[in-house]
């Protein structure tokens, strides 16, 4: 009763506040999210559209699993609650758990027909998928990554001019592996292929055939013994850098402080890893022209590199939206319609996709949205010599297999590299005896599925 | 008639000002400490079963004594922990007691001794985060500055990967601890020797005792229980180490340097979220750490100075 009475009374001050009566009430929708960057779009493109709609931003790091931890702890809590999310966003980390959890909706029963993710580009759809193949998120950008080269080193040690004679050359892992040798030899050793093992793991990754848990069970996938034998071959060999991602060693290759000839990086590597580490210190420059001039005067390698698929399609990162199944299931129609309008504008709105795509120069998840910037004359890149990153992204956006993820991705990479990759493709454990390790682990680790 | 005087006390203020520590206490201390206790007897996997599980008994303690890949890992980051601890204690105490014998004595008159302790302490200061993330950079592979130092010097003719042998990262682990809780240490010393009764020292120089036999005869029993303060604090902070490992070599080389709490965070935190398991070996931590105190305690006791009855 009296919730009631505080209904009335606050509506009455609402119509006495707004003279004007709106045709529409007003819907409020809860959305969580993990960054700030949804919030912008949310300000800039969404709110002038949607006036109807307020927007409730709720925002958790993702640091040390702040985000998963909140939205677990509330979904089993009491996921209909009324602070609970309406709508939340899914990272490439943990965008499988969720999806595979009854926590998200399936997106066909608020309102989506399976024909709206026909444009789509397939790996973030089948991403956002469960395991049964029932849609559950869809994503605003698409991460596909790339090879990126050295042409000046490619020029100098290979005799290689053009893009389409280097793709030739890493057509597959056998051509890259028979480059790497020709490069060593060419270089006298001066010249690496690539710089640390995970820089070919993402590649990989996307080229086994079955994901890390099948039916329940641990399964290890023979690309993978293909992954540990290239870099061991690599590293006795001394065929590349031996550096980690993210290290010293790693940025020494992209500013050209050490000969690197490869690295493999999605959409967002390329704008905000490659572009500004390609000069010692030009990670504080935003300006694009100051920074072509420092690396021309400090010897960097801006507009030295090039871009080429690479051996296989992959992607790597990304960003989901879903919904909360609870409350699309106590939801009204018009609530209804207004979480499906909101996934709908942000994922599959063409208009809104291009604009956006235009303003930041972001990847965006939609072919035809992707082809109408590619028919426009793309986007030429004087970092990559002029080259249209948007066309050699587009290409291997729709090479990469999303349908391999699965939610134990991140913690079984993490006991894959320290218990078998490091220790014998550095020649200190036998294979067999680093994937029994590594079994163990696992079992350790994770103890809902099986492990033989 | 005349008005009652009533008497006006104001002794339950006291309670208020000292309210503010219990209520943290009970929140964040006691009533976890109790959570962790029920979760280690529960089955909560995940956190949609970290308020709904139910009662299991002691299987999980059961786990971590028997064969199999858990306890196996849990045991091994004990003995991790056991060696990054000694390795790491022993120079300490040692260091501590050198400096803070040489700051108390009256015969070295050291100068400018608050340059040199604010110099030692320093390092405690900095966020072991940072330090580690600092050490990690530095003795990187294949480009990094000891790598590079030690080539210009001529000792090593190709990079060394520091990370990837067992006894040199377990010992930058030791030298970080050491390098950070030295000065900690040596503060608290010259703390404990300040308080001896000069009186002591002067019969002894004037009974013609040497620096050395001061510091054996007078000082060191003196200040037994500092060190017994500094043992057991030591012990603790040694047993629950974390940041260091977690943050610069991640367990690794195949889990040689995985501490028991980076196991039990690993456990909790990552994987299937084996809420359970993590409560259960941080219930064994803590019975461990209870134990070893009171040995320490006992070990360390002062018998004679007992009362007697």
């Amino acid at each position: 009763m009296k919730k009631v009475l505080a209904l009335v009374l606050a509506c009455m001050l609402l119509i006495a506040a707004v003279p004007c009566a709106m045709a529409e009430e007003e819907i409020t929708l809860n959305v969580w999210s993990f960054t700030n960057e949804l919030e912008g779009m949310i300000e800039k493109y969404y709110a002038p559209s949607h006036p109807n709609v307020k927007i409730n931003y709720t925002l958790y790091p993702t640091d040390g699993g702040e985000y998963t931890s909140h939205v677990d702890t509330l979904m089993a809590a009491d996921a209909a609650s009324e602070e609970a999310p309406d709508i939340f966003t899914l990272e490439a980390a943990f965008v499988k758990k969720y999806v595979d959890s009854d926590w998200t909706a399936a997106l066909l029963d608020i309102g989506f027909e399976e024909a709206d993710f026909a444009t789509c580009i397939p790996a973030m759809v089948q991403i956002g998928s469960n395991e049964a193949g029932v849609q559950k998120a869809l994503a605003w950008q698409s991460t596909p990554g790339a090879l990126m080269y050295r042409a000046d080193l490619a020029e100098k040690y290979l005799g290689v001019t053009t893009p389409e004679e280097f793709q030739e050359k890493v057509a597959d892992w056998d051509a890259f592996l028979e480059t790497a040798y020709e490069l060593n030899e060419a270089s006298e050793g001066a010249c690496k292929m690539f710089c640390a093992n995970d820089d070919i793991w993402h590649p990989y990754e996307y080229n086994r055939e079955a994901g890390w848990v099948v039916d329940g069970k641990l399964n290890i996938d023979d690309n993978l013994y293909d992954y540990l034998d290239l870099l061991k071959t690599a590293n006795e060999d001394d065929l590349y850098a031996k550096g980690t991602a993210w290290s010293e060693t790693w940025f020494a290759g992209m500013n050209g402080t050490m000969d690197i000839l490869c690295y493999f990086l999605p959409t967002w590597g390329l704008h905000y890893t490659l572009k500004p580490h390609c000069v010692v210190g030009g990670d504080s420059i935003t300006d694009e022209a100051e920074l072509a001039a420092k690396s021309e005067a400090e010897g960097g390698t801006y507009g030295k590199w090039r871009m080429v698929a690479g051996p296989c399609g992959y992607s790597w990162g990304g960003t989901w939206v879903g919904a909360n199944a609870a409350k699309v299931a106590a939801a009204d129609d018009a609530k209804k319609a207004a979480i499906k309008e909101f996934i709908r504008f942000f994922t599959l709105d063409e208009d809104f996709l291009y604009t956006y795509a235009k303003d930041v120069n972001d990847f965006v998840s939609n072919n035809t949205v992707v082809d109408r910037i590619i028919a426009e004359g793309g986007t030429p890149n004087p970092f990559l010599g002029g080259q249209d990153h948007y066309a050699i992204f587009a290409e291997a956006a729709n090479l990469a297999n999303g349908a391999i993820l699965s939610r134990y991705d991140e913690a079984i990479k993490t006991l894959w590299d320290n218990a078998v990759v490091n220790p014998y493709t550095k020649g200190e454990k036998e294979l067999d005896e680093c994937i029994a390790d590594f079994k163990a682990q696992v079992a350790a680790q994770i103890t809902d599925i099986t492990v033989e | 008639m005349e008005p009652r005087r009533r008497k006006v006390t104001y002794d339950h203020y006291g309670y208020l000002f000292i309210a503010p520590f219990f209520i943290v206490f009970l929140i964040f201390q006691l009533y976890p400490i109790f959570f962790t206790f029920r979760t280690s007897l529960t089955d909560a996997v995940g956190w949609d079963k970290i308020l709904n599980n139910s009662i299991i008994g002691f299987d999980n303690f059961k786990v971590l004594f028997t064969a199999n890949d858990i306890s196996r890992l849990f045991w091994l980051s004990f003995k991790n922990t056991v060696i990054i601890w000694f390795f790491n204690f022993v120079p300490q105490i040692g260091f501590a007691l050198i400096l803070a014998s040489w700051f108390t004595d009256t015969h070295l008159r050291l100068r400018a001794q608050g340059a040199f302790k604010v110099m030692i302490f320093m390092p405690n200061i900095i966020t072991a985060a940072t330090i580690g993330m600092l050490f990690f950079s530095l003795f990187s592979y294949p480009i990094a500055p000891v790598n590079t130092l030690m080539q210009k010097l001529g000792i090593l003719n190709t990079p060394f990967e520091y990370f990837r042998n067992v006894p040199t990262s377990r010992g930058i682990i030791s030298f970080i601890q050491w390098w950070m809780w030295y000065g900690n240490t040596m503060i608290i010393m010259i703390a404990g020797m300040s308080g001896i009764n000069p009186s002591l020292f002067e019969a002894a120089m004037i009974d013609g005792c040497t620096s050395r036999q001061i510091f054996w005869k007078i000082t060191l029993p003196l200040i037994k229980p500092i060190l017994l303060y500094n043992l057991i604090t030591s012990l603790v902070g040694g047993l629950t180490m974390f940041d260091i490992p977690h943050l610069m070599t991640q367990g690794n080389p195949n889990n040689m340097t995985n501490t028991v709490a980076r196991f039990i965070y690993m456990q909790g935190f990552s994987g299937s979220y084996n809420f359970n398991m993590a409560s259960a070996s941080s219930v064994v931590l803590f019975a461990i750490i209870i134990i070893c105190s009171l040995i320490l305690n006992i070990l360390m006791s002062d018998r004679d100075a007992r009362p007697k009855k």
